[in-house]
């Protein structure tokens, strides 16, 4: 004799979140870049506030995890470093914006009364 | 935003820095008074070649028929070098602040509006060349329709689409304003006291003007914010 089924609970959004991307660096990264064809390590160190060892450092997780494609040249003297979200990293931010949704919406429904 | 932060966090805070963020490259990459600069100098310099290019045939009993030719040959090239130069500066001004922008909406909204307007165009002469000529004047809808369609329209409906790609409610504000001028036109009494030629002009200059100070305004605006 078997146990008769349990109806299967929805998974909480906290066990989708992907390390990778729910950071708030590594998102705004994501965010920018979605923004745009593509941005330079500048605009992003300049927008996040940081230094550039630290964003060097966020951009290489996410470049490893493939979410972002860097791409090195010189505009002039100058040597310019242009970020490209890749079609994954775009699906990482769209689920992650997604589950935050969700949380949100499960906390304000744990929070009425 | 910091690194130091802890990851994650609130996921309200999150989400307000995302829409934050997304908003700040989205208002990086407008170069608002550039596109209304370029559309307000190709408006002007529409009227000469409207001027000369139109062939005005009056009769004995003072009724004229008229054809634009230069508005047939004309706007089809300039909208076209227009949404280049728009393009091209969006692209140059945007990369300058570290932004690639892209460009690709702009041209595809700029070549799409060309062959609407060169679609209407042939179907009105179509229709003119196949039909008596009307002795009434045409319902208000048709010529609603036929303002709509006309290059000064279609510019307008071209930065209701710039507005929708930039989610720029500033824009949206100006263009509404700007259609309410070309679609219900001013008319302080020159349409009935001037020449056939002569009776274009103030309109074109109304709207030139319109554009040139919207892009002034915009120019200020982002002046002032940086």
């Amino acid at each position: 004799m078997t146990a008769a089924a349990q109806p299967a609970q929805p998974a909480h959004p906290v066990t989708g979140l992907d390390d990778v991307v729910h950071q708030r660096v590594r998102l705004g990264v994501l965010t920018i870049a979605h923004e745009a064809r593509r941005v330079e390590f500048g605009y992003l160190r300049t927008q996040l506030q940081l230094t550039a060892g630290n964003l060097s450092q966020h951009l290489g997780v996410l470049e490893t995890a493939g979410l972002v494609e860097l791409e090195k040249g010189y505009e002039g003297k100058r040597g310019r470093t242009w970020i490209t979200l890749t079609p994954a990293g775009s699906t990482a931010l769209a689920e992650e914006i997604n589950r935050l949704k969700l949380l949100i919406a499960r906390v304000e429904t744990a929070e009425t009364p | 935003m910091t690194s130091d932060a802890v990851p994650g966090g609130d996921p309200r805070r999150l989400l307000s820095d995302v829409r934050d963020l997304a908003h700040r490259v989205r208002r990086d990459q407008r170069v608002t008074w550039a596109a209304l600069l370029v559309l307000a100098v190709v408006t002007f310099a529409a009227i000469p070649f409207d001027w000369f290019g139109m062939q005005v045939d009056c009769k004995a009993t003072g009724e004229c028929e008229f054809d634009r030719m230069g508005v047939l040959y004309y706007w089809p090239p300039a909208l076209l070098l227009a949404y280049a130069a728009i393009a091209y500066g969006y692209r140059r001004i945007a990369r300058s602040r570290g932004v690639d922008a892209r460009i690709l909406p702009y041209v595809i909204t700029g070549v799409a509006l060309i062959v609407v307007f060169l679609g209407a165009w042939i179907s009105v002469r179509y229709y003119i060349d196949h039909n008596p000529v009307p002795t009434e004047p045409l319902p208000y809808w048709q010529m609603f329709l036929d303002r709509l369609v006309a290059p000064s329209g279609l510019i307008g409906v071209a930065l209701l689409v710039l507005a929708r790609l930039e989610r720029n409610a500033g824009l949206l504000l100006f263009t509404l304003a700007y259609l309410a001028v070309v679609l219900i036109p001013i008319d302080f009494g020159w349409q009935t006291h001037s020449s056939v030629r002569a009776e274009f002009v103030p309109q074109q200059v109304v709207n030139g003007t319109v554009l040139l100070l919207g892009a002034a305004g915009f120019a200020l605006a982002q002046r002032r914010r940086r």
